[in-house]
């Protein structure tokens, strides 16, 4: 890869591989550590779904998580990470009214605990619906500050802090501080499949760039026009024995 | 960064407020004072990191990173492994590993359920009155106690039953406890850590690969292939084994063969799990007829030709003749006149018979009948053939329910996709006839020559004995020289040595981290037994329902809280350093036991720090050290995890080619268990969970209790983030809509789960991954006077305890509970 220079910005891209999600919630402790997140939110969470959208399967007896789409023996049973999509064009930093919501040219969108006011206007606006808001004082486990544990600035912004003041909204950072650090966001580094590869969409010899480019990569809803940089790899339909 | 906020008074008060919520949580016994560091504190704090080895009960192994703030445990993460062999030779690939479990960690160790002092019982057994009382006096309680006991009773009635809660090395199933037993004389349960469900399927593959009568095996062992070694494999079949849920790292290994090399994933399950979406093929069986599956898969491989000639000449009993008068192997000494005692073979080059070592032979015939003097003598192999017979796709699928189209394609991938590799879950063993499931696979793996091989075998836990055991003097760090090793008393018979004093009378009990009292199976009994004993001892690091029953209960440190070795399941030596201080009064078992030797008066035994005793344990810098470590450093064994000698790498059981069997070859046809009817792995209905048993018209569904990805058997089970993705931590009944409806049960009712031995009630879940006519409710829920993660009982009321007799033969692996082979019914609950 060419050298770069001093000025050079990443585009800043997720890939999750479905086909080795199993549903563990890893990635979502591993969020829910990293950042300290409160009892009762999640900034990641992880969906039972069916492998192919479009499945005609019998929808599941009841509506638990893990409870397999079809009637036994012919089910179908996948699973689906979703946490902030770090939309290029994205509906929350367009109707946020302080602009707390930003977008870096990184791609990271993030909210600034400084502006933030509570009015809930990104909530809305989001289609995906991986923002929470911090109606009271949050409860943790096991009751001391866990993670990353100190406060984090961009852009002369405060876009992390162990503990959320109530009346903010929050959600996943793209692990900003790990980063910007060269570090991997703390789900990619936790994930036991080895299902998340993050990189730089903007080298055309990274992982991610051929994954997005010809590995089939799809965006969460690309319909609505949000452009996201988190891209899911969809169940394969594969041919036992070969590859 | 200090820069000016209109929101900076919030680090201010957040640390009030995380003070307050420690407070809160404490919610057992006295609230502690500042032992957790606030919020504040940790903010301005240095953090340092350690690597570790995750010792809870799991198959994984996991290597943790552990940030360390001010003394408290922040961050955990993956680590990674060393790349070089003890030996200094590349190791293979292997990713760095960690779970939902392992993460959650510092909930567990910082947990309100967390046993901060030590305690006696004031109020009746189990009334969960207790009083705090110091180390010295519970330390000086429990000598006394069990100095009377074993004065009365003999010193065997002092019964100590480490367990697998930890796989450490100085603590848990092969720790420290078992010493002390030695030391003191006293009776101990399982070293394995198989015996509560876990023994069934060793005991099998002792019978086909093991002759548990020669001294130098031991007793008996158990062993896998390494996790790696999957990727070497054309198929993997995962019977009876959610390993995407239960051992989920493992499942990444399995997902690279998958997506790097093609290989083909099929799951053989009673139930639609995770392993079963993501495999390539799915297999619905009945619950507890897997040998039937297995036999007709062979009766394909004899339709199909597909047997492996050479393989089964070269390393099984297959050619070898059977005396048809009585079903022994025919002598050679007493068919050919001038032969030594030798194993009988037909030469198809030269139409004779001759001994096995004949060095006239040829080619031994591995099938037909042939004439020896007058008797018709088949070869095992033919034997085999005959048995498997019967098990036409036809018949096959009226006992297996698995469609006769897909038996017939089970049969064309094992004689085409070569090596095959197996992976069996301990679901497969926990039935009474779980040896036989055993027996059956290593006979299909054997005829396809899938032993020994790279990519192949029958593998339950990686490494298993191989890691576990083989680079550690254990015999003695058991019983130190001048003392005699403890008397071996099983789970199993915990209640008649008790009750009826067989085999020996038994009135005192510590269970250091082992929850029996839920955990074991026909809790009902148990439970009563316990009630019975004189005196009963409970260290661990939470309160479970076995420390509700105990008269003394010690605070014991979680990992972070000692210095310990884990080398369990891979391969890989893990230091586990002492990362912070023991939280409350928390102690190690290893102090713990020998504060109690000390009074007892064999404080003599326990002189060692954690760090002597696991240099003498492993003989480090010696010459006499076991081939797998031998060479390695104190220094670098602390500094990083050292993969393990092993020959071959990835490591494969038996790559030689020798079996340290009777023959020295692979006994699929297994002499020794001719009394039980057991020589062939010819299929038998579960003891209980048959549709042949007339309990069937009472007890209609197979009640199974498996494990989740949301703990480990009891641990991890009420921990605040993984009871958020676990309904709560509220236990529930998977049915099948077509079993819910007969009986009016709605998705979220509560139900009444019974039998002869108890009851439970639990919320009914509806899924269609379950097969009709099963049902199952995850184990290890809690049912502790202050937790219930059941709305009444617990799965092990209705388990039960039937030993089966023919592994007996099997030293090392003498009885098992058969968590499975269990029915029931299901009903709706008023409540």
């Amino acid at each position: 890869m060419a050298a770069k220079k001093d000025d050079y910005v990443p585009h800043h891209v997720m890939v999750i591989d479905t086909n080795r999600c199993i549903g563990c919630w890893s990635c979502a402790i591993a969020c829910k550590q990293v950042n300290n997140e409160p009892l009762g939110y999640f900034w990641n969470r992880v969906l039972t779904t069916a492998p192919n959208q479009s499945t005609t399967a019998k929808a599941p007896a009841s509506d638990n998580l893990d409870v397999p789409w079809g009637t036994y023996p012919n089910c179908e049973l996948a699973y689906l990470p979703v946490a902030c999509q770090q939309c290029n064009d994205a509906p929350c930093v367009k109707v946020c009214p302080v602009q707390a919501t930003f977008r870096r040219d990184d791609g990271t969108v993030l909210i600034d605990y400084n502006r933030c006011i509570g009015c809930r206007y990104c909530m809305a606006a989001c289609p995906y619906g991986v923002r929470i808001f911090n109606w009271g004082d949050s409860q943790h486990a096991p009751g001391g500050v866990v993670g990353y544990g100190k406060e984090y600035w961009t852009e002369d912004r405060l876009v992390f802090t162990p503990e959320r003041p109530k009346g903010v909204v929050e959600k996943c950072t793209f692990c900003v501080e790990r980063i910007d650090v060269g570090e991997e966001p703390y789900c990619v580094v936790a994930c036991p499949m080895g299902a998340r590869i993050f990189g730089d969409v903007n080298d055309p010899e990274s992982q991610v760039s051929e994954l997005v480019n010809v590995g089939g990569g799809e965006q969460l809803h690309p319909e609505l026009g949000t452009n996201p940089n988190v891209y899911y790899l969809p169940v394969a339909k594969r041919v036992p024995g070969e590859s | 960064m200090a820069k000016f906020s209109r929101r900076s008074f919030l680090g201010g008060s957040a640390a009030v407020a995380g003070g307050l919520v420690v407070a809160d949580h404490l919610r057992f016994f006295e609230p502690s004072t500042g032992e957790l560091t606030s919020s504040e504190e940790f903010l301005t704090g240095k953090e340092v990191v350690y690597r570790t080895g995750h010792s809870n009960n799991c198959d994984g192994a996991c290597g943790h990173l552990v940030h360390v703030t001010d003394g408290r445990v922040t961050m955990i993460g993956p680590a990674e492994w060393g790349t070089t062999t003890v030996s200094g030779e590349q190791a293979p690939t292997f990713h760095p590993r960690i779970c939902l479990r392992g993460l959650s960690q510092i909930s567990n160790t910082y947990s309100p359920d967390r046993i901060k002092y030590p305690y006696k019982r004031v109020g009746e057994r189990g009334s969960g009155k207790w009083q705090r009382i110091t180390w010295d006096e519970a330390t000086t309680l429990i000598a006394t106690k069990f100095k009377e006991i074993q004065e009365k009773y003999g010193k065997t009635a002092v019964w100590v039953a480490p367990y697998t809660g930890s796989l450490a090395l100085i603590e848990g199933v092969i720790g420290a406890g078992f010493r002390f037993a030695s030391v003191i004389g006293a009776s101990a349960g399982d070293s394995e850590g198989d015996n509560e469900g876990d023994s069934a399927t060793p005991a099998g593959w002792n019978y086909v690969l093991v002759d548990p009568t020669n001294p130098s095996n031991a007793g008996g062992f158990f062993t896998g292939h390494e996790s790696v070694d999957f990727m070497s494999a054309k198929t993997i079949v995962f019977w009876a084994n959610n390993v995407a849920e239960t051992s989920l790292p493992d499942w990444r290994i399995m997902c690279d063969a998958r997506d790097q090399n093609g290989t083909r994933l099929v799951a053989v399950d009673p139930r639609f799990t995770v392993t079963s979406a993501q495999s390539d093929e799915f297999v619905p069986i009945r619950p507890g007829a897997d040998t039937a599956l297995i036999d007709g898969i062979i009766h394909q491989i004899f339709e199909n030709g597909t047997y492996d000639s050479a393989y089964i000449r070269a390393n099984t009993v297959g050619p070898y003749l059977i005396d048809p008068s009585d079903g022994k192997w025919l002598r050679a000494n007493k068919v050919i006149a001038g032969a030594k005692d030798d194993y009988v073979v037909f030469d198809e080059s030269d139409n004779k018979i001759k001994a096995a070592s004949d060095p006239t032979l040829k080619t031994a015939a591995v099938m037909g009948t042939h004439k020896v003097g007058n008797l018709e003598a088949r070869t095992a192999l033919q034997a085999l053939a005959d048995m498997a017979a019967k098990y036409t796709p036809e018949y096959t699928e009226k006992v297996t329910d698995v469609p006769a189209a897909q038996v017939v394609s089970l049969g064309q991938i094992w004689g085409a996709s070569k090596p095959l590799a197996v992976r069996v879950g301990f679901g497969l063993s926990h039935w009474y006839h779980g040896d036989l499931h055993m027996q059956a696979l290593l006979t299909l793996q054997a005829i396809t020559g899938n032993i020994g091989v790279h990519g192949g075998g029958v593998t339950t836990f990686a490494g298993g004995m191989a890691a576990t055991f083989a680079p550690f003097d254990l015999l003695d760090f058991w019983a130190p020289k001048g003392t005699k090793l403890y008397t071996l008393l099983e789970p199993m018979n915990f209640c008649d040595a008790v009750e009826k004093d067989d085999p020996f009378p038994v009135r005192a009990a510590w269970f250091p981290i082992d929850n029996f009292a839920q955990q074991m199976s026909d809790r009902n009994r148990i439970r009563a037994a316990m009630e019975k004993l004189e005196f009963v001892v409970v260290s661990d690091y939470s309160l479970t329902a076995t420390a509700d029953l105990a008269d003394v209960i010690l605070p014991a440190c979680t990992y972070f809280e000692k210095t310990d070795l884990l080398s369990s399941n891979n391969f890989y030596l893990q230091y586990m350093p002492k990362i912070i201080d023991p939280l409350f009064e928390s102690k190690s078992d290893l102090d713990a036991v020998r504060m109690i030797a000390e009074k007892m008066g064999y404080g003599e035994y326990f002189t060692e720090t954690p760090e002597e005793f696991l240099k003498q344990i492993m003989h480090i810098g010696q010459p006499d050290a076991d081939p797998s470590t031998r060479g390695l450093t104190w220094e670098r064994l602390t500094t990083e995890a050292v993969r393990l000698n092993t020959d071959p790498m990835p490591y494969v059981p038996f790559f030689n080619q020798q079996y340290p069997t009777r023959s020295g070859k692979i006994e699929f046809y297994v002499e020794m268990l001719l009394p039980f009817d057991q020589e062939l792995c010819d299929h038998k209905e579960p003891i209980e969970a048959s549709p042949t048993n007339p309990l069937y018209s009472k007890y209609p569904l197979v009640f199974l209790s498996t494990h989740t990805k949301f703990r480990t058997h009891s641990q991890f089970v009420n921990l605040p983030w993984l009871k958020e993705i676990n309904n709560g931590g509220d236990g529930f009944l998977e049915i099948n809509p077509r079993d819910a409806a007969p009986r009016g049960i709605a998705d979220g009712d509560v139900v009444r789960i019974f039998n002869d031995r108890g009851e439970m009630k639990v919320r009914a879940r509806l899924t269609e991954s379950m097969k009709p006519g099963v049902v199952n409710c995850y184990q290890g829920g809690w049912d502790t006077i202050r937790v219930k993660h059941y709305i009444e009982g617990h799965p092990n009321n209705l388990t039960h305890q039937i030993a089966k007799p023919a592994q007996a033969l099997i030293p090392n692996f003498p009885s098992n509970a058969a968590y499975y082979d269990v029915l029931v019914q299901v009903e709706t609950s008023g409540a």
